[in-house]
């Protein structure tokens, strides 16, 4: 098995929480890479397609939207780390991001 | 043995040191199955994502504040359910009484008929395609892959249970989930491809 298969082989097991303990470090090292963090987002999304089964074969499971994860991570990078300041948020994140903007700015 | 609670302390105790992409993973793991709780709650698309994205947000904004005493999963699910209530609330709606077992009850769809207006069409067709490649690929697989991981995945088993039930060692157990997830990955794959080109 090629080293990164081996990675990947690791991320599937840390996905299923039974990754022994003498792995994790290395296991934890390969999400930091970007083979191991598509795995990671991968196996994630195929264990969810399995778990919906029939409901979302026939479209009556809710799924996220198209553009979902650029939306969150465009809000995220607004914002400070948490650590870093008291309340957790910039002035720039809070005009970017109001309450549940997409709808505010949809009825504006 | 690193369970999956203490996995996610892990990646959450990296966003507490300041690595950002560790929340990514945390979202990467968890906004399906969080999108299926809120979508219970708030009906409209829309609005579901709307609430979805501030529970991570919240969640990312408090997390200095988690200290692991409950697991990861349940902390954000609490915020999840807290955030579509008052979202209802200000909307002038009726906040759902019966929430207590949302969380778990998220994981099922055995009341999927009352989740047919959540979808647009978009997202619908990427689903059902999603879901017919990760079907035809698991109908492709050989049986011993595919028993490992309908055993893991649908029915829950850890590794040691699967190795009792499929009377191999865990070893196996672990490659043949692997190779399972591999196969439908590389399947998969082209189609998330197509959907990432389509948003750019």
């Amino acid at each position: 098995m090629d080293m990164t298969k081996k990675t990947r082989e690791l991320v599937s097991a840390l996905c299923d929480g039974e990754i022994p303990d003498v792995d994790r470090e290395l296991a934890l090292a390969a999400l930091d890479g970007d083979d191991g963090r598509q795995a990671w987002d991968l196996y994630h999304q195929i264990g969810d397609a399995l778990r919906a089964g029939e409901a979302l074969r026939v479209g009556r499971a809710p799924d996220l939207p198209p553009g979902f994860a650029q939306r969150l991570a465009a809000r995220l990078d607004a914002e400070l780390f948490p650590d870093r300041c008291g309340s957790g948020t910039t002035g720039a994140a809070a005009d970017a991001a109001p309450q549940l903007g997409r709808v505010a700015a949809r009825q504006g | 043995m690193t369970t999956e609670r203490e996995c996610d302390q892990l990646l959450v105790e990296r966003v507490q040191a300041g690595d950002r992409r560790a929340f990514d993973l945390l979202v990467a793991k968890y906004q399906r199955r969080l999108m299926r709780l809120v979508s219970r709650l708030v009906h409209d698309p829309a609005e579901a994502e709307d609430v979805v994205q501030e529970t991570f947000i919240k969640a990312f904004r408090a997390l200095r504040h988690f200290r692991g005493e409950s697991a990861f999963y349940t902390w954000l699910y609490r915020i999840g359910i807290n955030t579509a209530k008052n979202f209802l609330v200000t909307q002038g709606r009726r906040a759902p009484t019966s929430t207590e077992n949302d969380a778990e009850r998220a994981e099922g769809f055995d009341d999927a008929d009352s989740l047919r207006d959540i979808n647009t069409p978009e997202s619908v067709l990427a689903s059902k395609q999603i879901a017919y490649t990760v079907n035809a690929a698991m109908e492709a697989l050989p049986l011993e892959l595919r028993t490992a991981i309908v055993l893991r995945e649908i029915e829950g088993l850890s590794y040691e249970e699967i190795s009792e039930v499929m009377s191999c060692p865990i070893g196996t157990v672990r490659s043949r989930i692997f190779r399972a997830r591999e196969v439908i990955a590389e399947k998969l794959r082209p189609l998330l491809e197509v959907s990432a080109d389509k948003r750019r």
